[in-house]
């Protein structure tokens, strides 16, 4: 034991590496948010052509109104962030959402209690069936496409049988709950707001970050010491309780229930994220970006209306907004790499 | 007493045996090395330890009470961190969240405590002398050696009372490099034990108090680090002697001009740099790390943009991306500093990442021949001695040295004649290092030119024909013959008289 016997020389510190340069990485910073920008940048061109040919655009009953457009793909799409950051994809929203109103519209009843007790159970069937998936994804080791896939057809199929075509209806204090007002908002406004500030607060606890890490390097997360399969469970576990909330909301809205409508929200919700800087590969997105992509969707359909064009044109409009959206990332992430080498 | 006894370890891998019962056994407040060629199972023991993998068969003693941590957590519950060969870094996440990942300081509200996290950061990083880091950078935008830094510090955050560091110190440059062998005895005056594994013999003699070798999985010696020779471990761990680590330097380069390159710049990296590689050439690329040497290999290869001129065998060439630079016989062929995440695809085969490149050499009338594939991945498996259960086996799978094996392997199979080595030899054991030093030599021997880095200096002075020394993203000095030393190197790399 010679060497341990000599006396200990402390750790010098070595110099400096080269590339850590002290001050804040300011370029770099920009070009990491680049794809939110420029989903900031669509927006507000949209609103003010929008707001060119309409008038009264600028005013709180236009946003009261858009939000309530918007808001249940926002709920939607809260769910598939998670996902997306996880490194994953949900396709069997479309089906919760589906079950979601048309077990509302056949179950709620004007005693509040009753109807009540079925929403937290919806809340609760969206929580366990989207744990199921996560546990089928882990246990099974298959791809999260494929398993959602599976579920949403068997969602879509009970949601049929249980109501064959759209119809049923909740009751009318149910629907005014989409319309309560509060200090000049209504309520999904306030929903809105909540949901960023629920964000905000998640994605800083232990759970968001570490559903971000394992989108981010899933075998690293391991190695530190993540349940992958516990991950898994609660990323798709919150983007059914998501979609089931969409469907309570969604239901505000229509009054009734729609065994088919949950589809109209598999695809958009991915490109609400997308085109709000989302990265499909995991590990990066933010919901702030996802619900301005929601706000972009949906207004694009407002701006149709209002050219009074065919509204055919309203999803070619989507599908050139979300190429151009994929596009500025691209061309931020290479500019990114470019400076890392 | 000993803080860990192992016993019988065994740790299959499907038909692959990782382990066949290895002993081991260590005392607290030593430095254990852990040594093995490539694929002895040191990576398999440490990951076994700090519960990344269950093993099969044997026991564990940690303060004589029995171990089998069932995932990481569970071995740092009982004082094991482990500073992984291949990371265990989150891209997406700073510097800070990476350090202190699922152990942040929380606030009321159940989130990080940003302020906290700092402070315990910069008070970490201070208490062990940490090279400058910025606790806020994204991980991704960091070196690999910056981010071994980072693993290093998220093992010690921790606090463990054993640290393992798995060939923590060969992505590291020379002065870190030193940094760390330092806090490793550190570490162990501080009471902890620290198994330290590297293939770099130096290290092992500069700070081990004992040395445990593998082969094959089982444990072949344990000694006392005073009481044993050089040669003695080199024979043990490779089962046969070693003549010599380095060839005999035979110049073989000829006239011919294989790759000309002149006022090569990028941006604030590479400042004008002019340099000619001649045929049957090891030219060496030398310097502090840090000073162009890395961008001068991308750059050179197309993974990067940059201006000048470059001539491949005599013709101006314009190499764009890394597909120009691959194209036939008068190709540029490269291998990467960073394997796993460059060079080659892990959740491939060893027979695909092999050929994938070349896949049109096996084609004949637009079919694959799979006969001629074969023969080819055979000869190449069994010329460097990737140890892989089946050509079939993943690349993922492979240990650390192996890889970087396989990676040798397909740019040979390119049949480009300029060949850039950025490091080749990181992780590979002393046997091996010999027979792609030797191997190098045989090419430039058959009319290949190759440029040489190294972040190893005595294999630039022992192996290179001329060595270019860099400084600030130019050459500063070309060294021949007698002028090729470490000392010679070091002065052409710090001082401004001898810029050339
Ligand atoms: N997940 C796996 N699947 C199959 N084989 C594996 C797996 N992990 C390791 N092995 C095999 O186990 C053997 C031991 O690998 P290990 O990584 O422990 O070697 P090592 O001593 O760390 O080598 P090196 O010095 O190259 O890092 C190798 O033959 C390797 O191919
Ligand atoms: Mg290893």
């Amino acid at each position: 034991m010679a060497i341990a016997e000599q006396p200990v020389e402390m750790a010098q510190r070595p110099a400096e590496m080269k590339s850590a340069k002290p001050g804040i990485d300011w370029r770099g910073r920009l070009l990491d948010r680049a794809p939110f920008l420029v989903a900031c940048l669509m927006l507000a061109l949209i609103v003010a052509i929008y707001g060119s040919l309409q008038s009264g655009v600028f005013s709180l009953d236009e946003l009261n109104l858009d939000t309530a457009a918007a808001l249940t793909l926002m709920l939607a799409a809260t769910g598939q962030t998670i996902v997306l950051v996880r490194g994953g994809i949900d396709l069997s929203i479309g089906g919760m959402i589906s079950l979601g109103t048309v077990i509302a519209a056949t179950r709620f009843t004007d005693d509040p209690s009753t109807t009540a007790l079925w929403a937290l159970a919806i809340l609760a069937l969206g929580f366990l069936i989207g744990a199921l998936n996560g546990l089928l994804i882990s246990l099974l080791k298959l791809q999260p496409f494929l398993v959602t896939l599976a579920t949403w057809s068997i969602l879509n199929g009970v949601a049929m049988i249980i109501l064959p075509t759209d119809g049923g209806s909740v009751p009318g204090w149910w629907v005014s709950f989409g319309y309560a007002q509060l200090f000049g908002l209504t309520s999904p406004v306030w929903m809105l707001l909540a949901l960023l500030l629920f964000w905000w607060w998640f994605r800083a606890t232990l759970v968001g970050i570490t559903i971000q890490a394992t989108g981010s390097n899933e075998k690293s997360a391991f190695l530190s010491g993540v349940s992958i399969t516990r991950v898994n469970v609660i990323t798709y576990g919150l983007s059914g309780l998501f979609a089931a909330g969409a469907a309570l909301f969604l239901t505000t809205q229509t009054g009734a229930g729609s065994p088919t409508i949950g589809k109209d929200y598999i695809l958009p919700s991915v490109a609400a994220a997308v085109i709000g800087g989302v990265s499909l590969f995991g590990g990066r997105g933010h919901l702030a970006g996802t619900l301005i992509g929601a706000f972009v969707l949906t207004l694009i359909g407002n701006l149709v209306f209002v050219l009074h064009v065919s509204s055919y044109w309203q999803p070619v409009a989507s599908g050139v907004i979300l190429l151009l959206s994929v596009l500025a990332s691209s061309v931020a992430e290479k500019a990114a790499r470019g400076r890392v080498q | 007493m000993d803080l860990v006894t192992v016993n019988g370890l065994s740790k299959r891998y499907g038909g692959i045996v990782a382990l066949s019962e290895a002993t081991f056994s260590a005392r607290a407040g030593e430095v254990h090395a852990l040594l093995g060629e490539n694929g002895a199972g040191k990576s398999t023991f440490i990951q076994i330890l700090s519960g990344a993998v269950q093993h099969d068969g044997g026991s564990i003693l940690v303060d004589g009470q029995d171990y089998r941590p069932a995932n990481p957590d569970a071995a740092q519950v009982r004082g094991i961190a482990a500073v992984f060969q291949e990371l265990s870094l989150i891209p997406d996440l700073s510097v800070e969240q990476n350090i202190w990942f699922r152990h942040e300081p929380r606030t009321l509200l159940r989130t990080v405590n940003r302020a906290e996290m700092r402070r315990k950061t910069l008070a970490l990083l201070e208490k062990y002398n940490f090279p400058v880091l910025r606790p806020d950078q994204e991980l991704r935008r960091l070196t690999l050696a910056e981010r071994q830094i980072v693993e290093i510090a998220k093992g010690l955050a921790k606090d463990p009372r054993i640290l393992i560091l798995d060939e923590a110190t060969s992505a590291l440059p020379a002065r870190e490099a030193e940094w760390l062998l330092k806090l490793t005895r550190q570490l162990a005056a501080e009471g902890r034990l620290v198994i330290f594994i590297s293939h770099r013999m130096a290290e092992v003699r500069a700070i081990a108090d004992r040395l445990t070798i593998f082969r094959n999985g089982s444990t072949i010696a344990v000694h006392e680090a005073n009481a044993v020779s050089d040669n003695e471990i080199v024979t043990q761990m490779i089962g046969r002697h070693l003549d010599r680590l380095y060839p005999e330097r035979i110049a073989t380069a000829t006239d011919r001009i294989a790759l000309s390159v002149k006022n090569f710049s990028s941006g604030s990296r590479l400042s004008g740099v002019d340099f000619a590689l001649r045929e049957g050439e090891v030219l060496g690329v030398g310097g502090l790390q840090g000073h162009g040497q890395r961008e001068l290999f991308q750059a050179l290869f197309g993974a990067s943009k940059a201006s000048g001129t470059i001539e491949l065998w005599g013709k101006p060439v314009s190499i764009a991306n890394p597909r120009q630079a691959l194209i036939g016989k008068d190709g540029i062929a490269l291998v990467p500093e960073d394997r796993r995440g460059q060079g080659l695809l892990l959740t491939k085969s060893v027979r695909e990442n092999l050929t994938l490149s070349v896949i049109r050499r096996f084609t004949e009338n637009g079919l694959l021949s799979r006969q001629k594939e074969a023969a080819l991945v055979k000869e190449m498996v069994d010329f460097l001695r990737i140890k892989a259960g089946t050509p079939e086996q993943l690349a993922g799978t492979l240990s650390g040295g192996n890889q970087q094996k396989v990676i040798f392997g397909k740019m040979l199979l390119t049949q480009a004649r300029v060949l850039l080595l950025y490091d080749p030899t990181r992780g590979v054991d002393v046997g091996t290092k010999g027979e792609i030093f030797q191997l190098m030599r045989d090419l430039a021997a058959k009319g290949y030119a190759i440029l040489f880095h190294s972040s190893d200096m005595p294999e630039l002075v022992h192996v290179a024909d001329r060595v270019l020394v860099m400084r600030n993203g130019g050459v500063a000095a070309t060294l021949e013959g007698d002028r090729i030393s470490e000392a010679g190197i070091l002065r052409a790399a710090m001082l401004e008289s001898e810029a050339a």
